[in-house]
């Protein structure tokens, strides 16, 4: 019961999170605020996701949430690796802006 | 002892007219200045691209006579040569050479080179070790190299020699229109695909890549190439 509570109170304060995110698209926002719930709602019915488990050909409920687990933490992984990418790219433009500027001007060097 | 005239290919003009030579250089201090000085017997404009150095890398190439252009921090030899070239543009380059500072590679190779671009015409010469020569290269070295030239002649369709060479020579259209986003060592690649996709006519030439010391612990290592695997998938999927 007290671990119910637990995951149900993180579970809610991940969700504000989310909600105020105004920069995250609102599709994306409502996305992740309806896997959240489903989260919730398989912490007060866990038997559901033996249920959904076996349809898919699963042992166990706990199993297929791992495997599910292990999906989307590397989907995640590499859309980050994807977003950092773009930030370096981002950061060569700037540094290579300021050389060029800093640059001797044509016909003043030498 | 190679001529220090000239050589003109009947023109009028001398060979390396608006030629810029981009030499990319990070922590390069104890070889940029003879670099330079080397490739200024041939040609005077010379554009060292200071990836960040934090020795005097810098100094060392504008006391040689080099202009010098600095990345405040470093990027990689991709981003260096592309800032070098964009510079090389804005100077009125009518061709560019790439070279690599670690003094490998040889200035005299670059006068056959911008032979080879204005006589066949081409869009741009690759210089080639293979079928040139190259003194003291690491078996491992060899074993990589050929690996990645069969890697860009399948994903490029582009059929060469020796597709990692940092000698290299283009036109100025042509150095617009390629535009290098692989900061790091995946930049040749990139190139090698670049002129595929392009259609660019390309010729390759046989120069000598002289290995030291020096240049071999500055290279490419093998657990790199799978870094470079891994920013050419990657730059495939930004794309």
């Amino acid at each position: 019961m007290i671990i119910q509570f637990f995951l149900t109170g993180l579970l809610l304060g991940v969700a504000l999170l989310v909600a105020a995110q105004n920069a995250t698209p609102r599709l994306m926002r409502a996305g992740i605020l309806a896997v959240l719930a489903a989260g919730a709602f398989f912490v007060w019915a866990p038997e559901t996701t033996n249920a959904i488990a076996h349809v898919l050909g699963v042992g166990r409920g706990a199993d297929l949430i791992l495997y599910l687990w292990v999906v989307i933490t590397l989907a995640l992984m590499l859309l980050l690796y994807l977003k950092l990418t773009r930030m370096a790219r981002r950061i060569t433009q700037l540094t290579r802006a300021i050389a060029l500027m800093q640059a001797s001007a044509p016909d003043a060097d030498r | 002892m190679p001529t220090r005239q000239p050589v003109s290919f009947g023109t009028g003009e001398p060979w390396n007219a608006g030629l810029w030579v981009v030499v990319p250089a990070f922590n390069e201090a104890s070889v940029i200045g003879d670099v330079v000085r080397s490739v200024r017997d041939r040609c005077p404009n010379v554009v060292v691209v200071d990836d960040g150095s934090d020795d005097t890398t810098e100094a060392e190439a504008l006391a040689a006579g080099a202009a010098v252009v600095r990345h405040v921090i470093n990027l990689g030899q991709g981003a260096a040569l592309q800032t070098g070239i964009e510079y090389a543009l804005r100077r009125g380059a009518a061709c560019i050479a790439t070279f690599d500072a670690d003094g490998q590679h040889h200035a005299d190779d670059l006068v056959r080179m911008v032979a080879a671009l204005r006589s066949q015409d081409v869009d741009v010469v690759l210089g080639s070790r293979f079928l040139g020569r190259s003194e003291n290269m690491p078996p491992g070295r060899r074993l990589m190299l050929h690996a990645a030239v069969v890697l860009t002649r399948l994903t490029a369709g582009v059929k060469l020699t020796d597709a990692h060479n940092g000698l290299r020579v283009m036109t100025a259209a042509t150095a617009r229109r390629l535009r290098i986003v692989q900061d790091q060592m995946a930049h040749a690649s990139e190139l090698v695909s670049q002129i595929g996709r392009l259609g660019l006519r390309v010729a390759e030439v046989p120069v000598t890549v002289s290995y030291t010391r020096y240049s071999i612990h500055k290279g490419q290592r093998l657990t790199n190439s799978v870094r470079i695997l891994t920013d050419l998938v990657v730059g495939w999927l930004l794309r």
